[in-house]
């Protein structure tokens, strides 16, 4: 496939990996692991796509449709992902929760796209898994009509390669969108969001962790548009950094004019585990309402001093105090994922990178 | 038990102690009082291993062993505790979480067996009773959201489970009203009065002493002692102040 792809030298595009993006296309293809590695112990549709392809034998879609869809955005990466993908479409007060898709990639680059349509006071949870290597391409377009609530939770665990993941949601009055992303892999990565609130007392949500080392460069590019009235939005990330990896997070709040009783809290934090690490951080607000509040916070650093000695005097190994600090760290965005056994499947995720970057 | 011999120590450069010295016997309890900015808070950090705390002089064996070349975990499972003046908030581990990993880390560095989730609950548990802290507590992040008097609580609770041989208490007392104080000197003297354990009490008042009874009680003035009494040298300071006697 013929793709020009965004350069550097584009402001929304300065952080990102485009190096191993474009390595990745072209990696041999190696053996997969078992997609059941991927799936959590959890009653529900699981879908399998391998290198991009729906693997029907080791699927069981239940209500979710595979079928083609068009790829409708503008997006450079987006608009790539067209042909075929999955799709959920639920009608008024419907609820399917627990579909779980694992991603494998064999090598070389796949693209799906997706479509998750809600009705009016619907419910759906959603499990992403990003495994193997190469590039895999998505693009999530998301509609929540009123009252509609949808979860969703993302983990990038290749071992090698790129995910670039786009995702694009229409927020519905009273509707609510939670998406949080965990890149606890080996592989580069691109998040990249637009929520837009177009209904009175929406709710969005676009959060996560990021983890990077060695030379490893992983970014979240996200903007959460208030379009109606009484809308709320939480973007909180967190980014952990070792050796001399990057891990960049970049998000917008925008509130329209007339958007007026708009609360939208915004938290970027990024944790140096070296000092030859890089944590970019890049929060914007854009507001044109007067009667808003938007919280926001963005800091860098190291781990606490004190809180390590503290730790330390009580009988943990300076290692382990480290890896419980930064567990700390990582689990406020965790945290926000909803389903227990979901978070703890994310959680031990997290810390097996922890143990490996801190061994 | 502990020997600390001519203890010379500097923070970024600014001598702090020069030529403490102070022997502590197995079953004995020491006061040290002093003036602020004496280095009492210096000596406990010091003992405890605290990084950016310097020894340019000077010795200390505990147990006969060199502790100043431990490091602080290793301090920790050879039975140091330090109490903390300002003990730290640690929001996203909670209580239970972290004090069990402490004392199984401890209990690896001596060659003993974890004890199990079920063996430290009741064990924490126990240690929060008979200091009076909420269950509830054990389960909330370490002294994130805790009074001062909640956080020195805390410091005892911790004290209780991991059960040490020597405890630097540093200044344990503040924060606290006159019942806490009682429960907190009560809860000391049932951990660490025994045969086969000391404390180190640094406090700038009499008042915890009327609970703990010291068998000896120093002066620190300017980064050594200065005078040694009986409990007796406590009431004497309290009366006079340091200001008379520190010289």
């Amino acid at each position: 496939m013929s793709i020009t792809l965004p350069t550097r030298r584009d402001e929304a595009w300065r952080w990102a990996d485009l190096d191993t993006l474009s390595a990745a296309r072209t990696t041999p293809r190696a053996e997969i692991g078992d997609a059941a590695d991927h799936f959590l112990d959890l009653d529900g549709p699981r879908l399998v796509f391998v290198d991009g392809a729906f693997d029907a034998a080791r699927s069981d879609p239940r209500r979710v449709r595979v079928q083609a869809i068009a790829a409708e955005t503008a997006h450079p990466l987006g608009m790539h992902a067209a042909g075929t993908g999955w799709s959920l479409d639920l009608d008024a007060s419907e609820a399917e929760t627990c579909i779980q898709i694992a991603h494998l990639g064999s090598g070389g680059e796949s693209h799906v796209p997706a479509t998750l349509t809600l009705g009016r006071d619907a419910v759906a949870s959603v499990v992403e898994s990003y495994a193997g290597s190469g590039w895999a391409n998505r693009l999530t377009r998301i509609r929540l009509a009123e009252g509609a609530r949808l979860m969703r939770s993302v983990r990038l665990v290749q071992s090698a390669g790129f995910v670039s993941l786009r995702e694009e949601a229409e927020i519905g009055q009273a509707a609510s969108l939670v998406s949080i992303f965990l890149g606890a892999g080996g592989m580069g990565s691109r998040i990249d969001g637009e929520l837009v609130v177009t209904g009175d007392g929406g709710f969005a949500e676009m959060g996560g962790a990021l983890l990077t080392r060695g030379e490893q460069r992983q970014e979240c590019a996200v903007a959460v548009r208030h379009a109606a009235l009484d809308g709320s939005s939480m973007q909180l990330w967190r980014a952990v950094a070792a050796d001399r990896s990057a891990a960049s997070l970049a998000a917008r709040v925008e509130v329209a004019r007339g958007a007026q009783k708009t609360d939208g809290e915004q938290s970027l934090r990024g944790l140096l585990l070296d000092r030859t690490a890089t944590v970019n951080l890049k929060p914007e607000l854009e507001i044109f309402a007067d009667d808003v509040k938007c919280a926001h916070g963005a800091t860098v650093g190291e781990l606490d001093r004190a809180a390590m000695f503290y730790l330390q005097s009580r009988g943990l190994p300076e290692g382990v105090a480290k890896a419980l600090l930064t567990r700390a760290f990582v689990a406020d965005a965790i945290d926000r994922i909803g389903e227990e056994p979901v978070r703890a499947a994310f959680l031990a995720d997290a810390e097996a990178w922890l143990a490996e970057a801190l061994a | 038990m502990l020997e600390i011999n001519n203890l010379h120590a500097e923070i970024a450069g600014n001598a702090i102690l020069k030529g403490l010295s102070l022997t502590v016997n197995a079953g004995e309890v020491h006061a040290i009082m002093g003036p602020n900015g004496a280095g009492k808070s210096t000596l406990g950090y010091v003992l405890g291993g605290r990084p950016g705390y310097e020894v340019t002089e000077g010795s200390v064996s505990f147990d006969g062993a060199d502790l100043l070349e431990l490091e602080p975990h290793e301090r920790a499972a050879a039975g140091l505790f330090l109490g903390f003046q300002y003990p730290v908030e640690i929001p996203g581990i909670s209580n239970v979480q972290f004090l069990r990993e402490s004392l199984n880390a401890q209990r690896k560095g001596r060659g003993e067996a974890p004890l199990s989730g079920a063996e430290f609950l009741k064990l924490a548990r126990a240690q929060a009773d008979a200091l009076g802290m909420d269950h509830d507590m054990l389960k909330r992040p370490v002294n994130v959201g805790f009074s001062g008097g909640e956080k020195k609580r805390n410091e005892m609770v911790q004290m209780g489970i991991l059960s040490p041989r020597l405890a630097i208490l540093d200044e344990t007392d503040s924060g606290l009203d006159i019942d806490a104080l009682r429960t907190v000197g009560d809860g000391i003297n049932r951990i660490l009065r025994a045969p086969d354990k000391a404390v180190i009490l640094i406090t700038h008042y009499q008042r915890l002493l009327e609970y703990v009874r010291p068998d000896f009680v120093h002066v620190l003035a300017d980064g050594r002692i200065t005078r040694t009494g009986g409990p007796e040298l406590a009431l004497e300071l309290e009366a006079q102040g340091y200001g008379a006697l520190a010289a």
